[in-house]
């Protein structure tokens, strides 16, 4: 007996998949963001790395040569700990859609 | 050179298993199967099998232990009876659409309520739907055949299928018999090393049954029944190269005993037909062309081979150690399926099913004539009277044994 | 027959010198903010690459891996809620027997449970307590959200006296909502599991000494067990950028404590100077929102007696124990 199965709805045997590397590009969440994290006043930063470690997402990377923190735009939900973990007051709020590459959500389940 | 032991069921079990190499056991007491894993410790405490024997908390816990151990690439067993089966079930699915080719040694045991330690084949037979490979033995040595070629069939990488390796609680798994146990040599020549599915290794990481989208499901399900067709090829090549290389004559999946010119016969599996041999013999004598058709594997059901085999006779007795009760044909489950087989052929076979050995009764030689005399009455009328008789219950089997049946 | 490798996690004592290891990646389905998710990739981080995941079912299963993919850098499998603690011996004890007969040449991998809850004392608490008995050589971790979470915030064994869930919620007969009090993860293990070698708390709120838990935990040999503070915005009710903040006041609070316990002592971090009242913390999250003095006061009583030592018999405030006439 043979099948034809839409490649849209394979799935691997026993459902085993390889992990991800780096990141897990089917699940990109950034349109899920109203607001975003900026850094407002880099020479507040002190580098403490709060919103390094404290991002559930890892959208914070840190540049130890140039001593500046990396935002994630393709991940970032916009849950906003990292701005309200930032010892100095660095990081501030902005809304999503005052960004030439703001995301904007659309109203559509899973 | 193969060597002859006398071993009961359980024992036959473990030393199977021990030549198969077994890496990770895990157990937990539960009667009748509980000796397989008593012998199975003994053996790694005296240092005759390297392996890892874990004490599980309870039934739902083994069959868990082992999806761990099958999912990080080692050869895993487990095994229980009746309720500890039941209790099981929640990882059957997982374990069979994860396709971990584990193991699972049972010697059957009737459900509670209430408490019966006796032997029936409803356990299992529950587990039907779950998409593990399932089949019953008759003898000690038939236990200990098909440990290996369960193995064998279900580590196929067309395959790759858990496996109820079924055994009748004390009618098998407690009365010794003779078991001609092969050379380690000839089990290493027949029996691969398990080779996992992308298994959980941290050099080549991979994730194991992430939640799905839900138009994926069915494709999951598709694959899982084509593992099933997959499997009957198989499990032919696997029972041929075990005949040439251990010298013993299975049949893959209906075993037919004195049916050349049988005009019925009795459909039967695991350890009562045994008893059905004797009975098949004594009314050959007496002029019965009566015969004996046993299977050995539930699932994948052999729908082919059982059609083409019973197509050959008048009528057909299924007898029935498990119960389905609502079931269509207000019978037993062989019965459904069976009849399922037979309803394509032009002529059909006359059937009834006969529940027989429920809750470890034995079936008796007097079981089996009422059989016969039922079928003989049948293909008389060219009807059956009813689909399902109760052995010790119906009126028509009190008159039988009054008039000296 | 091969000897069994162990690794041998190395501590640090600032986030600068924390592992650069990532090993739950971004890109997964859980909320803004989340408690458990970060929880996870702390555990990931310090555990390093040669980890393997048991992820019964709850939030950190569906979340993380909808849909068939997953942000699991390092393997990883599926449980049942019911029994990530035998899964994750089954593969600790595989493992053992692989590396001795020489299949397997690595160290023996870092098994993590990362159960919640509910799959660590509720349904999964007997195979959570069979694995500590069995001496596996792995870490059972609990995620603990206080709820049932992922099927919309239902009430588990840890949910705190008072909370509001949607098996608890407050109504005339049951003022309060919820009128049980909680269960102990941690005593539970420490009570009566001779194998066990570390048992800790730790939070979210504490990454540096939430981490090096972790490596202690994953560098002693034998089972292991964390429970691990993993405040939830979306059942807790507040808003997601307070999660750090949520987690430091349950500690302030008493809410939480951090504590290690090995070799039979108690050693606690963060230990406040001053412990605040209870509703300090309560009042930050909408699921205590109903609540009366008098529950205010239950739940005090509760902290109060459960501050004084751990693993001593805690006596429930008389008040709630009484059914409305």
């Amino acid at each position: 007996m043979s099948f034809i199965v839409p490649e849209e709805r394979k799935v691997a045997q026993g459902v085993v998949i390889p992990s991800p590397v780096g990141e897990n590009t089917d699940m990109i969440t950034s349109n899920w963001r109203s607001q975003r994290p900026y850094m407002k006043d880099l020479d507040k930063c002190d580098m403490c790395r709060n919103c390094y470690i404290f991002c559930p997402d890892g959208c914070w990377t840190v540049d130890e040569e140039n001593e500046v923190v990396i935002w994630n735009a393709k991940y970032c939900k916009g849950c906003l700990v990292c701005v309200t973990e930032c010892t100095e007051k660095a990081l501030d709020v902005a809304d999503e859609l005052d960004f030439d590459d703001g995301v904007v959500r659309l109203e559509k389940s899973f | 050179m193969a060597k002859e032991f006398t071993y009961s069921g359980c024992a036959a079990s473990a030393q199977a298993c021990a030549m198969a190499k077994v890496e990770v056991i895990c157990s937990y007491p539960i009667r009748p199967y509980t000796a397989i894993m008593m012998e199975l410790v003994k053996m790694i405490h005296n240092g005759e099998l390297d392996a890892e024997f874990v004490h599980g908390e309870g039934e739902h816990a083994q069959f868990s232990v082992v999806i761990g151990a099958s999912a990080s690439g080692a050869r895993a067993l487990t095994g229980t009876s009746g309720v500890g089966m039941t209790y099981a079930m929640e990882v059957l699915s997982p374990i069979a659409g994860g396709r971990y080719p584990l193991q699972a040694a049972v010697a059957d045991r009737a459900l509670d309520p209430p408490g019966d330690f006796g032997s029936e084949h409803t356990d299992v037979m529950t587990a039907r739907d779950q998409g593990w490979i399932i089949g019953w033995a008759e003898t000690p040595q038939e236990v200990f055949d098909n440990h290996l070629i369960n193995y064998r069939v279900g580590e196929d990488e067309n395959v790759m299928l858990p496996q109820f390796v079924c055994q009748d609680g004390y009618f098998v798994s407690h009365i010794p018999g003779k078991v001609s146990v092969p050379e380690q040599s000839q089990v290493d020549e027949f029996l691969p090393p398990y080779k996992p599915h992308n298994p959980l290794n941290p050099k080549a990481p991979y994730i194991h049954a992430p939640q799905i989208k839900p138009n994926q499901g069915p494709v999951i399900d598709l694959q899982r029944a084509q593992a099933h067709l997959n499997t009957p090829k198989v499990i032919r090549q696997a029972v041929g190269e075990y005949n040439q290389i251990m010298g013993r004559e299975y049949s893959p999946f209906l075993e037919e005993y004195r049916c050349e010119d049988a005009e019925m016969v009795i459909f039967i599996m695991g350890g009562h037909a045994r008893t059905c041999r004797f009975a098949v013999d004594a009314l050959r004598q007496k002029g019965v062309k009566i015969g004996m058709v046993k299977i050995r594997f539930v699932r994948p059901w052999p729908t082919d081979e059982v059609a083409e085999c019973l197509s050959k006779f008048k009528a057909v007795g299924v007898v029935e150690t498990s119960t389905s009760y609502g079931g269509a044909m207000k019978g037993g489950n062989l019965l459904h399926e069976v009849r399922a087989s037979l309803y394509d052929l032009p002529v059909r076979p006359l059937t009834t099913s006969f529940m027989a050995g429920l809750g470890g009764e034995v079936v008796s030689l007097q079981g089996f004539n009422y059989v016969a005399e039922t079928l003989t009455k049948a293909i008389a009328a060219n009807k059956v009277n009813k689909y399902v008789q109760w052995i010790g219950f119906e009126p028509d089997w009190h008159e039988f044994v009054e008039a000296g049946g | 027959m091969a000897k069994v490798k162990t690794q041998k996690l190395k501590k640090f004592r600032t986030i600068e010198k924390a592992p650069a290891y990532e090993g739950y990646v971004p890109g997964h389905r859980t909320c803004q903010g989340c408690g458990p998710a970060l929880c996870y990739r702390l555990i990931a981080k310090a555990a390093g690459p040669e980890t393997i995941f048991v992820g019964p079912t709850g939030c950190m299963y569906v979340a993380n891996t909808s849909y068939t993919c997953g942000p699991f850098a390092v393997p990883w499998t599926h449980a049942q809620i019911t029994n990530g603690g035998a899964i994750g011996s089954g593969i600790e004890a595989a493992y053992q027997v692989l590396i001795r007969k020489g299949k397997y040449d690595g160290p023996l991998p870092n098994v993590i449970v990362m159960a919640g809850d509910g799959g660590t004392v509720d349904i999964g608490l007997q195979a959570m307590s069979a694995m500590m008995y069995r001496d596996h050589d792995a870490l059972f971790v609990c995620y603990d959200n206080e709820s049932y979470a992922n099927t919309g915030i239902q009430t588990s064994p840890t949910t705190p006296y008072g909370a509001n869930t949607t098996f608890t919620p407050p109504g005339k007969m049951v003022p309060e909502g919820k009128k049980l009090y909680p269960k102990d993860a941690c005593q539970l293990v420490i009570g009566g599991h001779p194998a066990v070698k570390y048992v800790a708390t730790a939070s979210i709120a504490y990454p540096v000494d939430l981490m090096n838990k972790v490596i202690k935990a994953l560098n002693y040999k034998g089972p292991t067990f964390l429970n691990i503070h993993s405040p939830c915005p979306k059942g807790w009710k507040f808003d997601a950028d307070k999660l750090v903040q949520v987690g430091k006041m349950a500690i302030e609070t008493g809410m939480w404590s951090l504590y290690e316990w090995e070799h039979g002592e108690f050693t606690y971090q963060r230990e406040p100077e001053e412990i605040l009242g209870v509703n300090e913390y309560m009042k930050l999250q909408g699921r205590f929102s109903h609540l009366t003095q008098e529950h205010i006061a239950n739940q005090q009583a509760f902290v109060d007696a459960k501050l004084k030592a751990p693993g001593i018999a805690v006596e429930l405030p008389t008040a709630s124990s009484e059914p409305e006439m």
